[in-house]
């Protein structure tokens, strides 16, 4: 068959055109990360949703037995001071998200975004002898003295130390393993089953009716946000400067802080209406199963198991 | 300034969590005798609030960004003790859904931007504006709340990270929590906050203080005080 398109469509755009979305691209205006973040927590909301409906080992349990899992857990990779043990408790967490049918990829690819620079990143220049002193096994840099400043004290020898980097290694491997316990009650648990395990733990009613509520207003604030600045855009012929960006941040936030107090009696009309009585009452937070108690048992087994490690 | 779990020892996270416990008992106790339960989704709303202004990270110059906290603004619009309440929960759901902050830490976080930071900004910004209604005193008392409550913030978590070293180190001198001693954290933290964050959450704090001026002066609650 003959083409038909036109010849003016078929030809290459001169380099210089081709070349400006790519130098542009790079600089985007900090109105535009800012919502990239608005629009990766309203993702994070959608994701976590999905995944805490699929069917796994974690899913089936009630939260109540997921949320003292947490805590408990959490509290014993604060407390383990060796790696080994630290290693252990994360390939447990493994066994345990990979039982939950969890996407793995992605959910390492977000723990180890964590752990690399909040962990690895911040704490490296920590295993440097100036900082923490011990033996050197690997020297970087030879000066012709040592230097004292201040309080400070540079070693003529200047090198990475074996206690430098156990100390790196453990604040690593302890965030990894907070972070990813964390993420994996969150990707298995929905929001309102651990409002459900808190009340059920004794928390104040006003104190979940605002986490809900916070919760709930979160992801509204985020769309709306989305939504104003892509409309403002697609009105926008040329760029912003940073001060009319700030001027309009501070104008849109302050809209929708006065739009939101005006509905807040609405909303709590609404409350009303749907049977609100100042408590928070609980549906379907049955009996514990058999499963449920076997896996805490298990949890309480295997907790008491690390500690003594 | 989110510290996350893994560098606080239990003898630091466990009385600062305690200490949070005390304010949050208190904060919940002013709220519910200052505002009836239709006042909840108010609350709920200033905690969105916060959450959402840590979302915008605003140039400053030298190439970098910051971003405000927000409970020296929220301080100064609805009082201290609202925003306790309010900034505590948006702690406690970055902490929870999206990892911002660690859950062992969440004691210190909260001491430093849920409690210390709001009554700091909020007693800075009455003791510079000295009931004055209206005019230039307002917007500095409002930039210095915002500079002063943040500062003294960054300024706890300094001294929080910094006293590891010193209270749970291994016998042979290995780090077990944060490494750095105070004179690494206290100067790295006040370079960064003096000259840089704390700008931006004071210029945050006047830039929507001078909207709320403008448009609903009557909800000011450290100016209706007086």
């Amino acid at each position: 068959m003959e083409n038909k398109i036109p010849a003016f469509l078929l030809e290459e755009p001169p380099p210089e055109i081709r070349s400006r979305p790519a130098r542009r691209a790079s600089k985007s205006s900090f109105i535009d990360r800012g919502l990239k973040h608005v629009a990766g927590v309203i993702n994070t909301g959608y994701i976590q949703w999905e995944t805490a409906s699929q069917g796994g080992f974690l899913q089936g349990l009630d939260a109540r037995v997921k949320v003292i899992f947490l805590a408990f857990f959490i509290l014993i990779v604060s407390l383990k001071r060796e790696l080994h043990a630290e290693a252990a408790i994360g390939v447990f967490i493994f066994l345990l998200a990979a039982a939950s049918h969890i996407s793995l990829p992605a959910f390492y690819r977000r723990v180890f975004f964590f752990g690399f620079f909040f962990g690895f990143l911040v704490a490296l220049p920590s295993s440097l002898n100036s900082v923490t002193r011990g033996e050197i096994v690997l020297p970087l840099v030879t000066l012709s003295k040592p230097y004292d400043f201040w309080i400070y004290h540079i070693p003529r020898q200047i090198g990475i130390t074996r206690e430098g980097l156990f100390g790196v290694a453990m604040l690593t491997l302890r965030i990894v393993n907070s972070v990813s316990l964390s993420f994996l009650i969150l990707y298995t648990t929905p929001f309102t089953e651990i409002i459900k395990a808190l009340k059920i733990l004794k928390i104040p009613d006003t104190v979940l009716m605002m986490l809900t509520l916070s919760y709930k207003y979160i992801f509204i604030f985020a769309k709306t946000v989305e939504e104003m600045h892509l409309a403002k855009r697609s009105r926008l012929a040329g760029g912003a400067s940073s001060s009319e960006g700030r001027r309009w941040i501070a104008g849109r936030i302050t809209f929708i802080f006065r739009k939101t107090r005006l509905r807040c009696e609405e909303v709590f009309k609404a409350m009303l209406g749907r049977g609100f009585s100042d408590s928070v009452r609980l549906y379907g937070s049955g009996r514990l199963t058999a499963t449920d108690r076997l896996s805490c048992t298990l949890f309480i087994f295997t907790g008491i198991l690390f500690l003594f490690m | 300034m989110h510290i996350p779990d893994g560098y606080l020892s239990p003898q630091t996270y466990i009385p600062l969590y305690g200490i949070s416990l005390g304010f949050w008992a208190l904060a919940l106790r002013n709220i519910k005798k200052e505002l009836s339960t239709r006042h909840i989704p108010y609350l709920a709303m200033a905690a969105a609030f916060s959450f959402l202004i840590q979302m915008f990270n605003i140039p400053v110059p030298g190439g970098t960004t910051g971003h405000a906290v927000g409970a020296g603004i929220i301080a100064v619009l609805l009082g201290p003790w609202t925003s306790v309440a309010a900034v505590s929960m948006v702690l406690v759901i970055q902490a929870i859904v999206f990892g911002d902050g660690g859950i062992t830490a969440l004691g210190a976080n909260c001491f430093n931007m849920a409690v210390a930071m709001p009554f700091v900004s909020y007693l800075t910004f009455k003791l510079i504006n000295r009931g004055s209604k209206n005019g230039r005193r307002l917007y500095i008392a409002a930039f210095l709340s915002g500079y002063a409550g943040l500062s003294i913030a960054a300024m706890l978590t300094a001294v929080e990270l910094g006293i590891q070293p010193l209270i749970a180190s291994a016998p042979d001198g290995r780090p077990l929590y944060a490494p750095y001693p105070l004179s690494v954290t206290v100067p790295a933290m006040a370079l960064g906050h003096f000259l840089l964050l704390s700008i931006v959450e004071g210029t945050m704090t006047v830039l929507l203080f001078k909207y709320f001026l403008k448009h609903e002066p009557g909800l000011i609650h450290a100016i209706k005080e007086t």
